[in-house]
Order: C-alpha cells, then sequence, then structure tokens
C-alpha cells in the first residue's frame, strides 16, 4: 500500500529566501546550496541503507560557557557509527573565524558544512558592512539557514560561541531552528555527565586557570561515563584578541591524572 | 572621435558598420571623466593610490571610497562611475569567498579579474540579474597569490591585462607618461608609495592633502612563528605566511607625503 | 508510537520504515551495494592507497576486475570502497569534469586540499539523496608531504595518517592504529602529526598484509588489489594478487 501520508505533509519551498545576501542571489551562493529534491522528495525511495553509513557524531559531549572574561568551549572527538568508533579524532570545534567557534554535535557533515557557509557568509557580512559580525548576528544568520532548511533532515546541535563589541557571545543553536541565548550550555549524549560537574562548579566570576579547568573536567567526565564519547578532550579560550587552543588531552591520559591513585 | 556615429549608438548589441559598439566605448569615455587612479606594482607588495574629488568643503572626505577589499589578499580602486563598481565588488566579494569554501584556498587574482569581466561584459543580457548598459567603471585589482604580487587592470569593455604601473582616469595620460619614466622594476615598497602618490600630486586640480587622497596596499607580511602542529586536523594549506591588503590610515598617509617634501 | 515512528521517519527525508505494524509498505530502493574496500596511508614524503578490484551483489562476484581507484591529479588519487558502483562511476565522471573546469578556470592543477574540499562540497551537494560512496583521497600536500583525506558519505571532511573505508574497514582500521598511530601505547613516541614515521617499503607490505587478511575474512573483498604510490615523480601503479575465492 502506498504511502500517502507526504500529501498531509507541509512542503518546504527550496531553502526559504531568509538567507540571501542583500538582495542579490548570486549564482556562487546558490552553488553552495545542496540540491533540493522539491516535492517529489515525499515520494522519494527508502534510503535507509545510506542512513546507517552516515558517520553520525549523535554520541558526543560539547559544552561552552561564558565567565567573566571571556568564553570557555571544550569538546571530545568521538565519531560513532553504532557501536563502531568512526574516529577518535573528530574536530568538533569549528572554526569559523577568529573570534566565532561553533561546536559539532549531530551529523558531522552537517555541522561542518554548515558552519563553514557561515563562515563565508559572516565574512561577507565583514566586507560589507567594514566591521565583524556580532555573535547574535552571526547566530541568527545561522538560525535562518536551518529554519530554511527545516523538514528536510538536518541533524544539528551547535553552540555558536565568540566575542563581540559587547563582550563574550554565546547561543545554542537545533536543526529544529531553535536559537538560545545563555551563559552555559552542555550538547550531546554525554551533555548530562558534563552538566553534573558544570553545574556544581559553575561560578561566573571565576578565574582563567578555574574556568579552563572546569571545562576540560567536564569533559572528561563525560568521556569517562558515556561510551559514545572519548578520545581527545579539546580545550578553548575566546576572549577580546580571539579564540586560542588551551589544551588537547587524551582522555585516557587525564584519567590518570583526575585519579593519580588509580592503576 | 565619434565622427562615423550615427544610429547604431542606440543600443548595446548592435554593431556599427565600421565594427565598433559605440555603447560600450562611451562607456570607457565615462572613465575619462573619473578621478585618477594610479597602481604600482613592486617585488615588495602592489600600491594602489586614488584621488578623491572632494567637490565641496562640506562633503566628509571619509564617505568617499574608491578603494575596496575584495579579499584579505585583494584589493581594488575604481574610476568612473563608482556606484557600478558597488556592483562588480560586490560580485568579486562573493566569487573570492565561494573559491575558499569550495576550494578552501584564495582565489587566484587572475580568475578573479576574470570573473569580475565575465560580469561586466554580461551586460544587456535579456535576464533581469544582469545590467542593461554596460558598467561606466574601471578597476585597478592589486592581488598577491602564488603567483605573487600583481596589478590588474580591467575596463567596460571586459578586457583585462596585467601591468606593472598603471593610471586610470581623467588625468591618466599625464600620469601614464610620468610612471613610464620612473617605474623600475626593483623598486622598494616604499618606493612605489611615493611614485604612486608624487605621480597623483603631479596630475591633480586640487592641491594634494592626507584627506583628498586614498592610498591602499597588499604586501606579505613577515608571519609569526606559527604554532607547532598536534593534530593533522588542525593542518590549514597554506597558512605560513599570509599576504594583507591595507587601506592606509590618514596618519599612514600622511607620512608618505612627509617623506615626499623632505 | 506507532504514528510517531512514521511521523519521524517522514519528517527525517528518509521515507517511513517498515517498523510500524499493520500493511506492509513496500518501497523501491535505488543503491545496490557492491562493496570492497579501499585504504590509504601516508608518509613523510609519499602516500599509498589501496583498493581490491572486486565487485559483487549480495553473495555473486560480478567482476573480478573494477578497480576503485581514480588519478585526479598527479598528486591526487580518489579511492572508493564500500560503494554503489553506479555511484561511484558517477561520483568520479563529474569529478573529472569539475577538474577540467578549476583548471579553465584557474590556469593550474589543484592541489590536494582544493580537490579534497570539493568532494566533500560535492558529496554534500547530494546531501538529500546521498551517493553511497565511501571516499579517500590520497596524494601529497602542497609542501610535498604525503597527505590522507577521509570522508563520510555526506562530505564531512578529516584529514588524517592512515584510513580504511569499506567492507572491511572494521578489520583492518584497529590493526592500523595498533601498527602505525600506536593508539594508548603510551610509552611509545606517536607518529608525527602529519604521516606516519615509517617506509614506503614498510607502510605498502603493511597494505598487502592488511588485503590479504581482509581477503580471508570478507567475502566482498577479494581477487586484485590496486596499490599506487604516489610521490614527487608522480603516481606509480602497482597490482597485488588476492585469493579469488
Amino acid at each position: 500500500m502506498m504511502d500517502l501520508a507526504f500529501l498531509d505533509a507541509p512542503f518546504t519551498p527550496a531553502c526559504a529566501g531568509t538567507d540571501e545576501p542583500d538582495g542579490h542571489a548570486l549564482d556562487a551562493l546558490d552553488a553552495a546550496r545542496p540540491a533540493m529534491l522539491g516535492p517529489q522528495r515525499a515520494l522519494m525511495p527508502n534510503l535507509s541503507e545510506v542512513q546507517e553509513h552516515l558517520k553520525i557524531v549523535h554520541g558526543t559531549t560539547t559544552l561552552a560557557f561564558k565567565y567573566k572574561s571571556g568564553v570557555v568551549v571544550a569538546v571530545d572527538s568521538r565519531a560513532s557509527a553504532g557501536a563502531y568508533i568512526a574516529s577518535q579524532n573528530v574536530k568538533k570545534v569549528i572554526e569559523i573565524n577568529q573570534f566565532l567557534l561553533g561546536t559539532m554535535a549531530g551529523g558531522a557533515a552537517d555541522c561542518q558544512y554548515w558552519q563553514r557557509y557561515l563562515g563565508m557568509r559572516c565574512r561577507l557580512f565583514e566586507l560589507n558592512h567594514k566591521e565583524r559580525i556580532s555573535v547574535a548576528a552571526a547566530s541568527k544568520l545561522f538560525q535562518n539557514i536551518l529554519c530554511g532548511y527545516r523538514g528536510y533532515g538536518l541533524s544539528i546541535g551547535t553552540m555558536v560561541a565568540g566575542w563581540d563589541h559587547k563582550g563574550p557571545g554565546l547561543y545554542y543553536l537545533d536543526s529544529e531552528g531553535a536559537r538560545i541565548e545563555g551563559n552555559l550550555f552542555s550538547v550531546g549524549s554525554g551533555s548530562l555527565f558534563a552538566y553534573g560537574i558544570l553545574d556544581s562548579n559553575y561560578k561566573y566570576d571565576m578565574e582563567f586557570a578555574d574556568a579552563i579547568e572546569l571545562g576540560r573536567r567536564a569533559i572528561y567526565h563525560a568521556t569517562h561515563n558515556d561510551a559514545y564519547s572519548g578520545g581527545t578532550v579539546r580545550v578553548y579560550h575566546i576572549d577580546g584578541k580571539g579564540w586560542r587552543r588551551i589544551s588537547e588531552d587524551d582522555a585516557t591520559v587525564l584519567h590518570y591524572q583526575y585519579n593519580p591513585g588509580k592503576k | 572621435m565619434f565622427m562615423t556615429r550615427s544610429e547604431y549608438d542606440r543600443g548595446v548589441n548592435t554593431f556599427s558598420p565600421e565594427g565598433r559598439l559605440f555603447q560600450v566605448e562611451y562607456a570607457i569615455e565615462a572613465i575619462k571623466l573619473g578621478s585618477t587612479v594610479v597602481g604600482v606594482r613592486t617585488n615588495e607588495g602592489v600600491v594602489l593610490a586614488v584621488e578623491k574629488r572632494i567637490s565641496s568643503p562640506l562633503l566628509e572626505p571619509a564617505s568617499v571610497e574608491k578603494i575596496a577589499e575584495v579579499d584579505s589578499h585583494i584589493g581594488v580602486a575604481m574610476s568612473g562611475l563608482t556606484a557600478d563598481a558597488r556592483t562588480l565588488v560586490e560580485h568579486a566579494r562573493t566569487e573570492a569567498q565561494y573559491h575558499r569554501f569550495a576550494f578552501n584556498e584564495p582565489m587566484l587574482a587572475e580568475a578573479l579579474t576574470q570573473s569580475i569581466c565575465d560580469l561586466a561584459l554580461g551586460f544587456g543580457e535579456t535576464d533581469e540579474a544582469s545590467m542593461s548598459r554596460p558598467f561606466g567603471v574601471s578597476l585597478l585589482i592589486a592581488a598577491w597569490d602564488e603567483h605573487g604580487p600583481q596589478l590588474f587592470h580591467t575596463d567596460p569593455s571586459g578586457t583585462s591585462s596585467r601591468y606593472d604601473a598603471k593610471a586610470i582616469g581623467s588625468a591618466s595620460e599625464g600620469a601614464q607618461t610620468a610612471l613610464q619614466e620612473a617605474y623600475k622594476k626593483d623598486m622598494t615598497l616604499g618606493q612605489a608609495e611615493a611614485l604612486a602618490v608624487a605621480t597623483l600630486k603631479q596630475v591633480m586640480e586640487e592641491k594634494i592633502s592626507d584627506t583628498n587622497i586614498s592610498v591602499s596596499s597588499v604586501t606579505l607580511p613577515e608571519a609569526d612563528a606559527p604554532e607547532p602542529l598536534k593534530f593533522a586536523c588542525h593542518y590549514v594549506p597554506g597558512s605560513a605566511r599570509q599576504p594583507v591588503f591595507h587601506i592606509y590610515t590618514t596618519a599612514e598617509v600622511k607620512a608618505i607625503m612627509d617623506r615626499l617634501t623632505a | 508510537m506507532e504514528t510517531m515512528s512514521r511521523d519521524v521517519a517522514a519528517m527525517s527525508g528518509y521515507g517511513a520504515s517498515s517498523a510500524a505494524a499493520g500493511p506492509t509498505m513496500h518501497q523501491w530502493s535505488p543503491y545496490v551495494m557492491n562493496s570492497g574496500t579501499v585504504m590509504a596511508i601516508c608518509g613523510k614524503d609519499f602516500a599509498v592507497i589501496a583498493g581490491d578490484t572486486r565487485m559483487s551483489v549480495g553473495y555473486q562476484i560480478q567482476s573480478r576486475n573494477v578497480g576503485k581507484l581514480l588519478k585526479v591529479t598527479d598528486k591526487a588519487v580518489l579511492g572508493t570502497g564500500g560503494h554503489c558502483q553506479a555511484d561511484t562511476l558517477n561520483l568520479q565522471k563529474l569529478l573529472r569534469a569539475r577538474m577540467v573546469q578549476y583548471e579553465h578556470q584557474n590556469g593550474k592543477t589543484p592541489k590536494t586540499s582544493a580537490v579534497a574540499q570539493l568532494v566533500s562540497q560535492m558529496l554534500y551537494g547530494r546531501r538529500f539523496f546521498p551517493l553511497l560512496t565511501k571516499n579517500i583521497v590520497a596524494g601529497l600536500d602542497e609542501d610535498g608531504v604525503g597527505c590522507v583525506y577521509t570522508f563520510d558519505v555526506v562530505g564531512c571532511l578529516e584529514r588524517v595518517r592512515v584510513a580504511c573505508d569499506g567492507s572491511a574497514e572494521e578489520l583492518i582500521q584497529p590493526v592500523l592504529d595498533n601498527l602505525l598511530e600506536r593508539q594508548h601505547q603510551q610509552d611509545k613516541p606517536k607518529p608525527p602529526p602529519l604521516h606516519v614515521d615509517l617506509s614506503r617499503e614498510d607502510v605498502v607490505n603493511i597494505v598487502k598484509d592488511a588485503f590479504t587478511s581482509a581477503g580471508e575474512r570478507d567475502i566482498t573483498t577479494g581477487d586484485h588489489v590496486d596499490i599506487w604510490v604516489i610521490d614527487a615523480s608522480g603516481v606509480h601503479q602497482e597490482k597485488f594478487d588476492l585469493k579469488y575465492d
């Protein structure tokens, strides 16, 4: 029996025009968009075979928080496809530009592609307006893109963190179209473990060293307790001079460092 | 000059019997009304200097923009109908950024120039997006890519050429002669800055000052020692040393002019 | 619960699954899995990429001589394993066309990093109807150092030292992690960030061992292995025999 459910499903037109650059639908930007299938999308055959080959980083721990002198971003590096570890060295911090970082949770390619695209749009903004884009504006651009693809099956849970004229900025966005400003977020399967450490130790008035250590420790605990998280714990810091890589430690090395008694 | 013109200058898509496209030639004439722009290429970088016509003492000089950054390694200076140049610059910026997006590398100057010329030549096409007439603007494009420092010139006919030194605009004939006499292949960047500004000074009708000209350059500054690479995922192609396009501040322009008089 | 899963499946763009009880839904599939394996390892001034030449559908062997490697430039080779052969041919053909276009527009041959980025964009361009291909690009980077790039099905790009993709990935990759990456061997020095610290001969031998072993345990890997070594003088091709069973 044929599935006619698609007749009821609202059809989203090919990327709603919300993310067009100033009035110009330039060929180059059009070329950057993945091919849309239009209404026939609903008639598409079963693609579940490919789905199992999509290297999904659903299993992930990422976190970011603002504190008095900047933003700390920390992530793990494991990519799993089912129970198989597809990679232990995924770069889950995406360097959008010198003052903006994005994190990766969900579909690895979805995050990577659209945050590179966002980087391009932010750079164009900078050239046209002669000033750096604010974190609020950059995350809004990203949200508009994601809303344009709502219902198409993108899988993105990301934090956009940066520094602008207002100081530190931090937003959580996802492929359902959410965009939330906040001081502290964690995303991914290990986020509950990370929140446990973060919530009990986070203070806005922390010093730099304490903030870094909190980020690292929270990710470490998540890699320890969540089988879908692991690999390398990367910590970044953003302040008025832009982002910096602070540390990249093997989760196993951290384990023995944090638990000196254990063999 | 246009003795033979007739009905044939009424459309952009009709040749005259002598084989001329008058509207394109008129557009090229429009450049000769524009303010003077000078570009000088050296092995240390490329300098662009433009005259800003400050037509009224009430005009805010900083609002006259005749030099634009296209990407961190490419800048353009314009003469003619500068409003038309904005369309070309917007196109160039998008192309340059898209090239980075698609190939993870900066766009070559020649490829970018060609893409500007493609748009410049796309006038008169029937789709709504294209211009109905030729762009009445000429550009000098300063760039530094993997082939080193380069200076390109484009005009409304969509023709581009590479130059060591080039002047466009109302006083271009005198300025080009001056450049020809003074240009040397082994000039330093400082000498090129001086030559560009001195040439403008010589041909400008108004008295030159640090506010009625604008100067920019593209150079390859020494890079800070890179952080040692720990993971392959942080590898960025071509990141060792990156060229920088920079529009000079008033103080920097003044410093060049002081050198000239000293 | 049923309607939930149906809705979710419909929304995800992958069609409803047959998990829901009730009438059976029949669907046509555009994919055939022709499987096989590719792997690549890069050294200080060379890269080795290899792929077996068997093409199968299910348990039936369709061909013993279908290569999985494509020379893209003198310094970059694309390998496609665990794939749908039709999609691979499609990708290879489009990539060749894009290379010609790039050369005309830019007057030069693209760097390996540019090839990798382009492949990523092409795969993501089919995000909503993916090409069933698992790709590796191996070659030399702009400094002449060996490089390997891996992609997932929709183009997530990563530069690595060693990579294996396709049906025998789970058999080969863990051994490479141990031999070459020395993962979790805390008393041993790690290899440099961009390449493994082994000679060309050693690397080629590891590749041969890996494929011989995979051929013993994976039904879709066998017949021959194309082993291509990319160095400053070009792409050197070698064929190594596996078992025919």
